[in-house]
């Protein structure tokens, strides 16, 4: 039986007046690679820092692999990984230094052995033993992807992975991601505003669309209502506007 | 099981590799350090002279065949020529306590490394003592450095070698320097950490260096009555004791306040509780250090609690998630 990796409750966060999340309420099943789909602005990121506790939600909560992201957030962050938009690590030390520091900070006992892994994994052990300052943003990308998959976590979170890549950075990226999905049985959870990205890569949607979810299903059905190579793009364009069009009126 | 010392100390060793790595609060430190020499190098040369004129004296009364006893045997307190350094350490050590303490919070936020951590199996406060832990070893070495480069140099350069109570001084000013130090280090780190905007941060804390190291000291002085005029009005007027005891009594107030605004800078005393130790201070030269201490115990603990403050503030407050990510 399939069980669920994140499970929404009514979650939502506010800013003063402002509604940035509003109660969002779906479930992300196991081995999903979920798209988390908006326009730049639309809570994505928001959403993420609630849900990996780098914010506390307003009202409402979520629990990741069974653990309530305000309770008990010590458990979700064994349950975790997160690679942040534009990851950086720390340009004077090296991958390997980098990559054991994050391994000791999530209690790896066998933290040198688990960097190897990693770096196995994702084929960079010749990035090993040079320093992260002198990397270009896709190798900064991959050891920022590194960091997050070190502990084996349940479930890997990305915020715009694939923001600033070239063609050739953004298929090996995509290639990873699946095989973390296929082989080390993550759930992806994935923030984008590119449609292609989520085609290429995604098992399940959801459109969010100013903190609201306006849309939620797998990839299997987007295709099967709209048809044909085009369905998610002509999909956000029909949810998304329809959402301005009821507020502004 | 992940226990709850190693990720503070892996955050730590972390921290510390990366400050010698980057070089720029060592750069900082070897400026402090060079300064620090500078003013203590001068001072000993001219006690060299001074013990080499007083050396030249005695040898031609016994070349004469003459008793010592017609020049009276000078003592000499290597320990004063600190002063220049101790203030170097009030001004420029306090500048590198910010910047090692901007550093260590805009070195995360702004490679958003900070939300990295937040998202490990640890707390809060793990992070901070890391970062604190990191910041204190630095600045306490060196310091530690510093002081014994200027042991060196004194003992080199003035001829008059440090005993071991004159290097147990330094010890006990060195620990006090520390504390001195870390307390800038911790304030500027809580505020990076806090505000909206690091560069911000900075500002508020040069704002405070300012008014704590170079402004309330100074009122302090330049409001003294008894210092409006060069060498005491009381000393230039012939003023009996008596009598300027009963002419500042009808300044009591002023007198509160000027203190008041004196005693709020933990760099004014940094400087009386170090001006006493090392006898710089001719109130304090020459006498033993049992006493000293005792009477400056005040200070001391004045240093002591604000930098314990400071620290405990950090631990106070949740860090907000829009401080972890990217400026």
């Amino acid at each position: 039986m399939t069980e669920n990796a994140i499970e929404f409750r009514a979650l939502s966060q506010a800013f003063g007046n402002f509604q940035a999340v509003k109660a969002l309420t779906f479930d992300v099943a196991e081995r999903e690679i979920f798209g988390f789909l908006g326009h730049n602005g639309a809570g994505k990121t928001t959403t993420i820092h609630m849900l990996t506790t780098l914010a506390r939600p307003s009202s409402g909560t979520a629990l990741i692999s069974g653990h309530d992201i305000v309770t008990d957030p010590l458990g979700v962050r064994r349950e975790i990984g997160y690679v942040p938009e534009n990851v950086r690590l720390y340009d004077t030390l090296t991958t390997w230094e980098n990559l054991v520091f994050f391994a000791r900070l999530s209690g790896l006992s066998d933290a040198e052995d688990r960097v190897s892994q990693a770096l196995e994994f994702l084929t960079i052990t010749d990035l090993r033993d040079r320093r992260v300052g002198e990397f270009s943003k896709g190798m900064r990308q991959r050891v920022g992807l590194a960091q997050a998959i070190l502990h084996h976590p349940k479930v890997l979170f990305l915020d715009e992975p694939s923001s600033g890549l070239d063609p050739m950075g953004m298929k090996m990226l995509r290639d990873l991601i699946v095989r973390l999905n296929d082989e080390w049985n993550m759930t992806i959870f994935m923030n984008t505003h590119l449609i292609s990205e989520i085609a290429k890569t995604c098992t399940s949607i959801g459109v969010l669309s100013h903190g609201q979810l306006v849309y939620h299903d797998t990839i299997e059905a987007v295709t099967q209502r709209f048809g044909d190579d085009r369905s998610l793009e002509e999909l956000y364009l029909s949810v998304a506007p329809a959402l301005e069009t009821e507020e502004a009126a | 099981m992940l226990s709850t010392t190693t990720p503070v100390g892996a955050i730590a060793r972390k921290d510390v590799t990366d400050v010698l790595r980057d070089r720029f609060i060592i750069i900082v430190m070897a400026f402090l350090a060079v300064a620090a020499m500078t003013s203590l190098v001068t001072g000993a040369i001219a006690l060299a002279t001074d013990v080499a004129t007083y050396n030249d004296a005695k040898a031609t009364l016994l070349a004469l065949g003459k008793s010592l006893d017609s020049i009276a045997a000078p003592e000499f307190y290597p320990l004063k020529l600190l002063r220049g350094a101790i203030e170097q350490i009030e001004i420029i050590g306090a500048v590198l306590g910010i910047l090692a303490g901007f550093r260590a919070a805009v070195s995360e936020r702004g490679r958003q490394t900070l939300a990295l951590i937040m998202t490990r199996p640890i707390r809060q406060w793990q992070f901070l003592a890391g970062k604190f832990v990191a910041g204190a070893v630095v600045l306490s070495v060196g310091l530690l450095a510093v002081f014994g480069l200027a042991a060196i140099l004194l003992d080199f350069v003035s001829g008059v070698g440090l005993g071991a109570s004159d290097l147990l001084r330094m010890a006990i000013v060195w620990v006090a320097a520390s504390l001195y130090v870390i307390a800038f280090f911790a304030f500027t780190f809580v505020a990076t950490l806090w505000m909206r905007r690091p560069a911000n941060a900075l500002l508020v804390s040069f704002a405070v260096w300012l008014l704590l190291v170079l402004i309330a000291p100074q009122i302090g002085d330049t409001l003294d009555p008894d210092n409006q005029v060069a060498g005491g009005v009381f000393k230039q007027l012939h003023v009996p004791k008596a009598e300027q005891q009963r002419i500042a009594s009808g300044y009591a107030t002023f007198e509160t306040i000027r203190n008041g605004i004196e005693v709020s800078s933990i760099t004014k005393h940094f400087e009386r509780f170090s001006f006493a130790v090392l006898g710089i201070k001719d109130t304090y030269t020459g006498k033993p250090l049992g006493p000293i201490l005792v009477e400056k115990r005040g200070d001391f603990l004045w240093i002591f609690f604000t930098t314990l403050g400071l620290t405990g503030v950090m631990f106070t407050r949740r860090l907000k998630s829009n401080r972890l990510t990217k400026e």
